[in-house]
């Protein structure tokens, strides 16, 4: 009885114990989850901007590749912008009158989407609200670049130094590349001409594109590779070319029909040397006559 | 010394009447299905024959097995760099016509046809396409000599006999024939594991079971070419390679293989071999006349402590120990020497044995002098002191189980005829008399060895032909999955199906 006694008896403490805990902690997480982002709305805005917004957007600082954001929120209204940066995409998609009208005014470039989350929207939208300005991307001024150099790292003929992947492969330039390049990206022969010089360098120094993110995370451009692809899609854009490289269509078909020409040729060669199968070869040894119609 | 154990089969050919129970059993449970409507894991050949497939022994065709070169043993069917070359294209691969396109008849035209002249017939057709066909060829086309004119006189095993006993073989009084029950021979140094790309055959350790993994075959069909057997078969359908699998789930729930199960004149005998894994390299490797003794070395006694240590020492547990001791196949193959492997030139080292058949005396011994009158023991003595009067000639079968050697197929035959000639003395005449004694001295028996050859060959019971070893399956699995997940489920075919280009 004794023992048994003992045993309710601190279960029942051990049980108020958990319970006091539990709410304690209850208490505090929920305080916790509610604080922390009024706090620090702001400065988290910043944080993002600058990484995610600044290669293409300033505050105060004049056009960079989209337009400059000082007092956005004075022209807008806040719940479009909101739904803007959230989806870019859809609006224009759902043929919204001010987005067709930017993308006009901006040289046919949409602004892709980032996917952020409500929270960094509103992160972002607090941010705009304090009026602070920040300028672009102010990096050095770009060394003279080399269109060979750049054509050559865009064909992946020379290797970016930290590894990059090549842009040929998700990208065409007009006449680069025997068979052209991939069609996963744009076509980057006129992005010169649609970025223009300093916005193509910040968006290449500061990628905002999700898809090219993933790739280059860990393998940033140095900035004489940049001046040299610069110098590259400026050579490209006046020049102008489109398609594929004259000559590769009849070659790709001539060395096709040539390969196949040599390979029938070889089995007309080996094609009746194949072994005659062993239960045929012994009827035919007695004098039996297959009798299949086929 | 590396003790393996090994599940091995005995095929006693004296025993043999060739009614293919044990192919319908096998077909039934395991290759009933789509794209395996011409695999036979389990067939029946007559002999003299050419077999299934057609002229399977014939390795300047098919190129299966080993070959000694100076190097070693070297696989027969290509070098490395020769496989890369041939990866696509390999002609000594068997196609569908050397084996034989399945058929089947279409029965409902029995009930269905319209009223006729004459009766209706069930026409063959075509298990592949569906279309009637003629059929030219089949599984055992030459059964009982069917087809010897054909067939039978390009048995590669002919091809050393002199030409004039090859012609006696025809002549109507000689005539013979005996029955070669073939299943996949579990080799020890199996070709068609060294000739996967893919890596997707494999041996099993506990009891020797040559696999084929489906999931991780890729259709190469190496193996196709390399088994000398030729008892690895590709299935259209799937898309990958199959063999015998030894009925390892029934062996594992303690029952015979359907094949040996089923045998009605319980030919087969079963279980475990101890074998030597470290001495499989130097025992396939030596000339041709010292492949049976070098086979038979590395066998091993398991009532031998040393050996018996060695095992407990790799992990082998009492039961199948026990089971070793008690092995038909240990008696068979090492204690009385009477069971060979099939085609040991080929070198794959085989774990399947055969115990050679005794044939009839000719009619014809001498020179158109016939002896019909002799009494059935006379011509038991009549084979003991001249084994060449055998209908049967001696080189042909040392050519099927000794690579030619008919030394030691002599003496396996005398064996055999001198128990016959005791068993004969003491049963039917019940007095055992000098001569009978003589011929047991003579072919290296005691009387209790030739007693317990006797009692094993003509009245086992089925615990004595079939000793399985406990697989204790349920605890070498239940770390990985419950051994009860799935009780009660039944059924057959693939558990995922294969899924081609993956």
């Amino acid at each position: 009885m004794e023992v048994k006694h003992n045993i309710w008896r601190s279960l029942a403490e051990r049980s108020f114990v958990i319970i006091l805990l539990s709410g304690v902690l209850l208490t505090g997480s929920f305080y916790q989850a509610t604080a922390s982002p009024k706090h620090q709305s702001s400065d988290e805005g910043q944080g993002i901007f600058e990484q995610k917004c600044i290669s293409c957007h300033s505050i105060g600082g004049g056009i960079v590749v989209g337009p400059d954001l000082e007092g956005v929120l004075d022209r807008r209204d806040r719940d479009w912008v909101a739904s803007f940066i959230s989806a870019p995409d859809q609006i224009l998609a759902d043929g919204d009158p001010i987005a067709t009208g930017l993308l006009a005014e901006f040289n046919g470039i949409p602004m892709p989407n980032l996917g952020l989350p409500d929270a960094e929207v509103e992160s972002l939208l607090t941010f705009f609200e304090g009026g602070e300005s920040v300028a672009p991307v102010t990096s050095d001024p770009l060394p003279s670049g080399k269109i060979s150099r750049g054509e050559g790292l865009f064909t992946g003929g020379e290797a970016f130094d930290n590894g990059g992947t090549p842009c040929i492969a998700c990208h065409t330039v007009g006449g680069v590349g025997l068979f052209g390049g991939g069609s996963l990206g744009p076509d980057l022969t006129h992005v010169f001409q649609r970025y223009g010089e300093v916005g193509l360098a910040s968006s290449i120094q500061n990628i905002a594109f999700p898809t090219m993110q993933g790739v280059y995370a860990e393998k940033a451009l140095s900035n004489q590779e940049i001046a040299d692809l610069l110098a590259f899609f400026a050579a490209a854009d006046s020049e102008g070319k489109e398609g594929v490289a004259t000559g590769a269509t009849s070659l790709f078909w001539g060395a096709g029909l040539l390969g196949a020409g040599v390979l029938f040729g070889v089995m007309a060669f080996f094609w009746p040397k194949q072994r005659e199968n062993l239960s045929d070869r012994l009827r035919r040894d007695a004098g039996i006559t297959s009798r299949r119609h086929s | 010394m590396n003790v393996r154990t090994h599940m091995s089969m005995i095929f006693h050919l004296d025993k043999c009447i060739g009614c293919h129970t044990c192919s319908v059993a096998c077909k039934n449970i395991w290759t009933d299905r789509k794209g395996a409507e011409y695999m036979w894991w389990n067939n029946v050949e007559t002999r003299p024959g050419t077999g299934y497939p057609t002229q399977w022994e014939n390795q300047e065709e098919f190129r299966g097995g080993w070959e000694r070169k100076k190097n070693g043993l070297n696989l027969k069917l290509h070098t490395r760099f020769q496989g890369l070359l041939k990866l696509f294209y390999n002609p000594s691969l068997p196609d569908l016509r050397d084996y034989y396109e399945p058929f089947t008849f279409d029965y409902q035209n029995l009930f269905n046809s319209p009223q006729k002249d004459v009766q209706p017939i069930a026409e063959p057709v075509s298990m592949i396409t569906g279309d009637p066909i003629d059929i030219e060829t089949g599984p055992n086309w030459d059964d009982d000599l069917g087809g010897s004119n054909v067939y039978a006189k390009n048995d590669p095993n002919l091809e050393s006999l002199p030409e004039e006993v090859r012609e006696q073989m025809n002549e109507l009084e000689r005539l013979v024939f005996n029955y070669l029950p073939r299943i996949c021979n579990h080799c020890l140094n199996p070709a068609c594991v060294a000739a996967c790309p893919s890596g997707a055959i494999y041996k099993r350790g506990e009891d020797g079971v040559v696999l084929v993994n489906e999931n991780s075959c890729r259709a190469w069909r190496m193996c196709v070419a390399a088994c000398p057997y030729k008892k690895v078969y590709y299935n259209w359908s799937t898309g990958k390679s199959e063999k015998c699998i030894l009925c390892f789930p029934r062996m594992e729930t303690g029952q015979a293989p359907a094949c040996a199960h089923s045998c009605v004149g319980r030919i087969r005998y079963m279980g475990v071999l101890l074998y030597d894994a470290d001495r499989i390299p130097d025992a396939a490797d030596v000339p041709d006349e010292e492949l049976i003794a070098a086979h038979r070395e590395i066998i091993l006694d398991p009532h031998d402590p040393e050996v018996i240590a060695a095992a407990k020492a790799n992990g082998i547990d009492d039961g199948w120990i026990e089971s070793a001791q008690n092995s038909p196949a240990y008696k068979f193959v090492k204690e009385w020497e009477l069971a060979l492997p099939l085609h040991p030139e080929f070198r794959t080292m085989v774990m399947m044995y055969y115990i050679p058949p005794l044939s009839p005396i000719v009619s014809i011994i001498e020179k158109n002098l016939f002896r019909l009158d002799l009494m059935n023991e006379d011509y038991d003595f009549e084979l003991f002191d001249r084994l060449d009067a055998a209908r049967l000639p001696v080189k042909y079968l040392a050519n099927l189980f000794t690579a030619g050697n008919e030394g030691i197929m002599r003496t396996v035959l005398r064996k055999l005829l001198s128990v016959r000639i005791y068993m004969r003395r003491k049963t039917v005449d019940g007095v055992v008399d000098d001569v009978a004694l003589k011929t047991l001295a003579d072919a290296g028996l005691t009387e209790e060895e030739a007693i317990a050859i006797y009692k094993m060959t003509a009245l086992p019971t089925m615990e004595e032909r079939f000793v399985f070893p406990p697989y204790h399956r349920e605890m070498s699995i239940e770390a990985g999955m419950d051994p009860l997940a799935h009780k009660g489920e039944a059924g057959l075919g693939y558990i995922q199906q294969p899924k081609r280009g993956s």
